[in-house]
């Protein structure tokens, strides 16, 4: 028997939370896992950290290099040598190089990795490199707050630290569900002590999720895609009883009287009272004015406005109206208050590799329409992007249909791109076009099954690297290899390095081991002064003098700060957007009509308004098929009673969830938890698509629309769909 | 003959030297399920039906007024656990020294032979695999991190520290002695070992007029 070592690590999937998991090995095979039991905050993995081990000995493991054999999705392969793949793998890029251009090469780099060495970066390095590619734009989860955070207050770093909540005396989770998503580890213990200390918490979500049935002291359930609308309201009651911070929108903001105008019809006619928006939104009105009363009274006051609503088909209005009404209130740099916006809180994400080789395809290219080029620390701009949710088009239809390339080749690494995409069915034909597909993947998901060449790659269990929390709370975790790498496979930047000599790429690795570049990396935050240190205790955790808030500097010292905006103040009015001259991104806030919204014509066909959320045990697609994690919460379609009575359907009937774009087949969860008109699908589960198109799989992308809004927000919650007993 | 007399007569349970029990509070635990899956990999049982530590939910009302809440819940290694009072072999004990209710697999006669502490069990603690010949498991009270002055794995692994775990006296001073809540019935033949901190009873407030007609 030998002796069992513990070894610290965390998880680096796209998950909200990123924790400690002390892992014990014995004889080179991980036999437990447990979790932060030292100092304070104790960063306590939740259940898909604890369920890992299954992943790693998940028997949908890809073992070997392999190459397809049948047609191309059927997941039929042929075990092939390394050399083989990587020869094949670099020939095909140069190929296609040749034939078409740089810009032919897709890279559809995901999530699937957060840590800095590993996952999609290793394989934009190569083919910057190699002389460029296309990629992507638009995050799944955050275009529109991200767009609006960058509208209104020219950063993303906008939000405040955990234990600042505790100063607040409101707290408004609008469409925020952290005790599934976690938000950074310890958001939800921190607001279960907000409640505990008395802080009154509201929620307000079309479902009652946990987060609202631990920490709220009140639900108001909501329309999807109407939130724009409700805030609204609440700007006119507290502009109608003369209780913004007048003081504050002098000093800070620009174009407040703008947005009066509007929120008071003067400047169309129509006065967006709480009357207006109750018709939109199905929350009463006066649940609308008292609400818009207790925010601009309670100071500090901290209204949170989730992703999840600016993930619709005219997303950002919500988020720029949100920041809008927070600076109304001026709740803005104070302790206690929440400026909203994008939300990161402290700098530790900033961690990352130094620039490479640029993409030489994005070289000198304008950039793109409805972007704000004129700012800086978002994505780059660029017009030789293409927007991921139209991945799909530009494959099938090119420069064509107006795209800036046609591409043949995708390399996929680091996601599941076919299953976190909108619109499935879609997707399937245009990869079926494609003339190659390269995939780096550590499991047989949907879409590995439509590789030409699949290569297998290792768990961050089975490799090094360093990783930051998602929305950059002061610590760093040291992601030591706990076991060695299980069959064949390799860390993506080992099959990149490998790779390059073939491509004839000199010295892919800069010189570097993987070793000396982390030690590179986590120097050049400023953070860390004893790499060896941070190695062996896997964990440095900042001490700071007092709670990380954005804008603090801005507001004590506004001359000697300016926000970093073009103005340098709070852009109610965005010039830069006025510039644009779109009625569909106007330079102030609106609620805008949306595609596929509750009265959509479409809606007479469709009635229903399907949400696409995270499901607990999921990690978006990462945890799937998890023995342990599936036991835990079936993937099933939330309906409400209402709306399951009107259709015969009973708790467990296996129902078709259907429009024009997909069918899909699960469980029914009638439920009071959710509000009629309203059906929620967790998004991740596998598609599997049987000879009658039907998704067995659950995956909530067969339904959703392969489109974006003006400023890229995903449609994920702006989805009409109707459900019948199957 | 009832089944329930093949144990045999009344046994004298609650003279331990000292009970350990658990703490757990209603008020914030969200559901997440990290106390089952720690305990599943702590303990090395399988994805399937054998839970030694698991989660349920609460819920009451009707659209908008409804009240959800959750707990998670195990073996509660009772003063006078029912299931030693079947048990036709005596293989389920207390433990003098700390009242932890123990299974020793080998006496017991298994699922389908026996069974009794299953149905004698208030909770649904004794569990059983989905093999034919199954003995007997439940929550060990993690004896092995005990040993080693740690708490039970769940209590260690809970992100709300909603769990806790030790003398029962111990953390009823600390506590209170709560046995009662929203989706708990504390068994007054069994005395599980158990205190809770509850979730306010109320229904969340929610508009009264919230069931708007679809468009």
């Amino acid at each position: 028997m030998g002796k069992t070592e513990t070894i610290i690590t965390s998880c680096s999937h796209d998950c909200g939370g990123r924790c400690m998991l002390k892992v014990h090995v014995h004889e080179g095979k991980i036999v437990r896992i447990e979790t932060d039991d030292g100092e304070e905050p104790q960063l306590r993995a939740c259940l898909r950290g604890r369920a890992y081990r299954q992943r790693v000995y998940s028997p949908d493991r890809l073992k070997h290099p392999m190459k397809r054999t049948g047609p191309r999705g059927e997941g039929q392969f042929e075990r092939i040598s390394w050399d083989e793949a990587l020869d094949t793998v670099a020939k095909e890029l140069i190929r296609v190089k040749n034939t078409y251009g740089n810009a032919s090469i897709l890279l559809l780099g995901g999530s699937g990795s957060q840590a800095v060495l590993h996952g999609a970066g290793a394989v934009e390095r190569l083919l910057a490199g190699f002389g460029g590619y296309t990629r992507a734009w638009g995050t799944p989860s955050y275009e529109g707050a991200l767009f609006s955070s960058m509208a209104t207050y020219g950063t993303m770093t906008t939000g405040s630290a955990r234990e600042d909540l505790l100063n607040s005396r409101l707290i408004i989770m609008w469409g925020w569900n952290p005790a599934v998503t976690v938000w950074d580890t310890n958001t939800a213990l921190t607001l279960a002590k907000a409640k505990e200390k008395g802080i009154k918490v509201v929620s307000i979500d079309p479902r009652l999720t946990e987060s609202t049935a631990v920490f709220a002291n009140e639900w108001i359930p909501i329309r999807p895609a109407t939130d724009a609308a409700m805030l609204i309201a609440m700007a006119y009651v507290i502009i109608e009883q003369g209780l913004q911070a007048q003081r504050f929108l002098d000093k800070y903001t620009v174009g407040f009287d703008k947005f009066r105008d509007y929120v008071t019809g003067t400047e169309d006619g129509t006065p967006k009272t709480p009357a207006w928006a109750e018709k939109i939104t199905g929350v009463p009105r006066a649940t609308i004015e008292r609400l818009a009363l207790e925010y601009a009274t309670a100071k500090p006051a901290a209204l949170i406005p989730g992703w999840g609503p600016a993930r619709g088909a005219m997303g950002e209005q919500f988020s720029r109206i949100a920041n809008t009404v927070i600076a109304m209130t001026g709740n803005v740099g104070k302790e206690g208050s929440y400026a909203g916006g994008f939300m990161r809180a402290f700098h530790s994400r900033q961690m990352g590799m130094p620039r490479g080789a640029r993409n030489a395809v994005e070289q000198g290219t304008p950039p793109r329409q409805n972007s704000l080029y004129k700012l800086r620390g978002a994505a780059s701009p660029t017009s030789a992007r293409i927007h991921s949710a139209k991945i799909y088009d530009a494959i099938l239809r090119g420069k064509a249909g107006g795209y800036p390339c046609d591409p043949k080749l995708a390399y996929i690494v680091a996601s599941n791109f076919l299953n976190s995409t909108p619109n499935v069915n879609k997707g399937i034909t245009a990869f079926k076009s494609l003339e190659f597909i390269i995939i780096h993947e550590q499991r047989m998901t949907p879409t590995a099954k439509f590789a030409d060449i699949l290569l297998p790659v290792n768990t961050f269990m089975e490799r090094e690297d360093v990783v930051s929390p998602w929305l950059g709370s002061p610590y760093y975790l040291y992601m030591n290899k706990a076991i060695n790498s299980m069959y064949e496979s390799k860390s993506d930047r080992d099959i990149c390095a490998e790779l390059a000599p073939r491509l004839d790429i000199a010295d892919y690795r800069d010189g570097r081991t993987d070793e000396e570049w982390l030690k590179t990396i986590t120097e050049s935050t400023g953070d860390i002064p004893n790499f060896e240190d941070f190695e062996q205790k896997g964990v440095v955790k900042l001490k700071v003098a007092e709670p990380f808030v954005a804008f603090r500097e801005q507001i004590k010292d506004p001359i000697n700060h300016p926000f970093p905006t073009p103005s340098g103040k709070i852009e109610i009015y965005c010039q830069h957007l006025a510039e644009m001259n779109n009625p569909q991104i106007p330079a102030i806030a609106k609620f805008l009509p949306t595609s596929e919204g509750y009265n959509d014509p479409l809606s007479q066909k469709y009635p229903l308004q399907l949400m696409t959320t995270h499901h607990k045990p999921a990690t978006h697609s990462t945890m799937e098929k998890i023995p342990w994690l599936d036991d835990i919460e079936p993937r099933r379609v939330w309906i409400s009673t209402r709306d399951a009575e009107a259709r015969g359907i009973s708790y467990g009937d296996e129902v078709l969830i259907f429009n024009d774009r997909g069918k899909v087949l699960m469980q029914a969860d009638v439920t009071e938890r959710i509000m009629p008109g309203v059906v929620n699908i967790g998004q991740g589960g596998w598609f599997d698509i049987d000879e009658q198109g039907i998704d067995q799989g659950g995956c909530a992308n067969t339904l959703t629309p392969s489109e974006h809004s003006p400023g890229g927000a995903w449609c994920a919650n702006t989805v009409l769909v109707e459900v019948r007993k199957a | 003959m009832c089944k329930y007399c093949l144990g045999g007569g009344e046994k004298s349970l609650g003279n331990t030297d000292m009970q350990i029990g658990f703490f757990i509070d209603q008020s914030r635990c969200t559901g997440c399920h990290t106390c089952a899956i720690a305990c599943k990999d702590w303990h090395n049982i399988p994805a399937g039906p054998v839970n030694w530590r698991w989660v349920i939910t609460v819920e009451k009302g009707k659209y908008p007024k409804v009240f959800v809440a959750f707990i998670s819940l195990s073996c509660l290694h009772c003063a006078e656990p029912t299931c030693i009072s079947v048990c036709p072999t005596d293989a389920i004990n207390k433990r003098q020294k700390d009242g932890i209710v123990e299974v020793n697999q080998e006496a017991c006669l298994g699922k389908e032979a026996c069974g009794l502490c299953k149905e004698a069990c208030p909770y649904e603690a004794p569990q059983f695999s989905a093999e034919e010949d199954a003995k007997m498991q439940t929550c060990d009270l993690c004896v092995d991190r005990w040993d080693e002055g740690k708490k039970p794995i769940c209590v260690d692994a809970c992100p709300m520290r909603a769990l806790d775990a030790g003398p029962l006296d111990e953390l009823e001073a600390k506590y209170g002695a709560l046995k009662d809540i929203d989706g708990f019935i504390y068994a007054q033949k069994n005395r599980p070992s158990v205190v809770f901190k509850a979730r306010e009873p109320e229904f969340l407030d929610s508009p009264p007029n919230n069931n708007v007609t679809p468009p």
